[in-house]
């Protein structure tokens, strides 16, 4: 009676002891789960980031319409590296620079060809004020540019302008999805 | 038993093969009266004690306590504070603060005899007070025309913000020397309210951790305590066939 009773109790132990490891073991499991979502961390590409500035091209004859510029090349000075997809088309964005408040472009009608006799050369200065914007962990902050209180005289005067005359149709840079240069020649 | 258990409990960390599905017999046997032990347990996260040691972007303590209010009930806590430096791919900061977590434990573990082991499900309330410092960012450019990396060093620091979350406790605590208790503990968190500063975010926030899109979050301690045994009660055995005992 007596060591038969103390046998069932530790076979009983042993069951206890069984059931708590199994207990214990799937809450381990939970954790070994839980800790493999770390490292999700991509900007997404859809999100709104530093905006570019949007440039489009009209007919100064007839300000209704866009127009192509024939052979167009945007060129920082001192780059040597045009901003590419800015030939046959009216509509083209450029980027500012983030970490200064003046970005000059040089606009080189005819310069998208290997002829560079016919070139001729207008430089645009955009100058404006930054504001920096958390985006999110990932994408971390985006600049927003804004060419208010800036001077409107964005083109330099040469002796032969290409372009006759420029709008500064939004100047909030917040987004891609509008003009905010309307370019006349 | 108790070096039964203590061997169990350190090997099951590393065992995580090998369990049969044992089958449960509800057998009633003829069992001694028991007696539970009635008190307060104090102790530490030996997790954020360690890694502060051998993280350099993190310091922090978290000590952890519980009363025991009935059978299965037991009141209990969690105080800490951290430090923490992240680096992100466009972005650096630090997050420091304090956290208080209140709540209660249900212990749903049968014990053996006179154990006192736990197997525990619990609810906290959790509040945090905290500080963060931007340290670093770079803008986030698609068009790398300028390839201008510009980083700023802003060393900004966001004061006075706060958060507030609920926690839901899933966890062991197993008596491995008298009075000696070792605890794992994993928690989900869910956001209740967060006081963000007004051009950043809390990515972290102390008690709570990482803060994903949505408002939850996940955690976990692992302990060491002390049992400070304030008075015993004897628990009557529902069947108590023939008073045997040992």
């Amino acid at each position: 009676m007596y060591p038969r009773a103390i046998n069932k109790s530790k076979a009983n132990n042993l069951k206890t002891e069984l059931n708590f490891m199994k207990q214990l073991l799937s809450l381990l499991l939970i954790t070994f789960t839980l800790s493999g979502c770390e490292k999700d961390d991509i900007c997404d590409p859809e999100t709104a980031t530093t905006p570019s500035l949007v440039i489009q091209f009209y007919d100064a004859d007839s300000p209704n319409n866009l127009q192509t510029v024939t052979n167009l090349r945007v060129i920082a000075p001192g780059f040597t590296n045009a901003i590419s997809g800015t030939t046959g088309v009216n509509k083209i964005t450029i980027p500012l620079k983030t970490a200064e408040d003046t970005t000059t472009f040089h606009f080189i009608e005819n310069g998208g060809d290997a002829d560079t006799s016919d070139d001729n050369i207008d430089v645009l200065q955009f100058t404006y004020t930054r504001e920096s914007i958390f985006v999110s962990r990932a994408c971390g902050y985006k600049v927003n540019f804004d060419l208010t209180n800036t001077n409107t005289n964005l083109l330099t005067s040469d002796t032969d302008n290409w372009i006759q005359s420029i709008v500064i149709a939004q100047p909030n840079i917040e987004t891609e999805n509008e003009t905010h240069i309307k370019i006349y020649f | 038993m108790k070096h039964t258990l203590k061997f169990i409990f350190s090997i099951s960390f590393l065992l995580v093969s090998f369990i049969g599905t044992a089958q449960e017999e509800k057998k009633k046997d003829s069992i001694a009266p028991k007696t539970e032990k009635f008190g307060i347990r104090v102790g530490i996260d030996l997790f954020k004690l360690t890694r502060s040691f051998y993280e350099d972007n993190y310091r922090g303590i978290e000590l952890v306590g519980d009363y025991r209010l009935t059978k299965k009930y037991f009141i209990a806590a969690e105080l800490g504070n951290e430090s923490k430096t992240v680096d992100e791919l466009n972005l650096n900061f630090t997050t420091e603060g304090t956290y208080l977590k209140a709540g209660f434990d249900y212990n749903a573990y049968e014990n053996w005899l006179d154990m006192e082991n736990m197997i525990y499900l619990g609810l906290r309330y959790g509040v945090s007070s905290f500080s963060q410092t931007l340290n670093e960012y770079q803008v986030y450019n698609t068009d790398p025309y300028f390839n201008e990396g510009d980083i700023s060093y802003p060393g900004e620091k966001f004061e006075g913000l706060s958060a507030q979350w609920a926690e839901v406790v899933a966890g062991v605590k197993a008596e491995v020397l008298k009075n000696v208790y070792v605890g794992f503990s994993v928690r989900m968190n869910y956001l209740i309210s967060n006081n963000k500063p007004e051009s950043f975010d809390n990515l972290y926030i102390p008690g709570f951790n990482r803060t994903y899109n949505g408002k939850f979050g996940a955690g976990f301690n692992y302990t060491v305590s002390y049992f400070l045994p304030l008075y015993k009660s004897t628990v009557k055995a529902k069947e108590v066939k023939d008073a045997k005992g040992k």
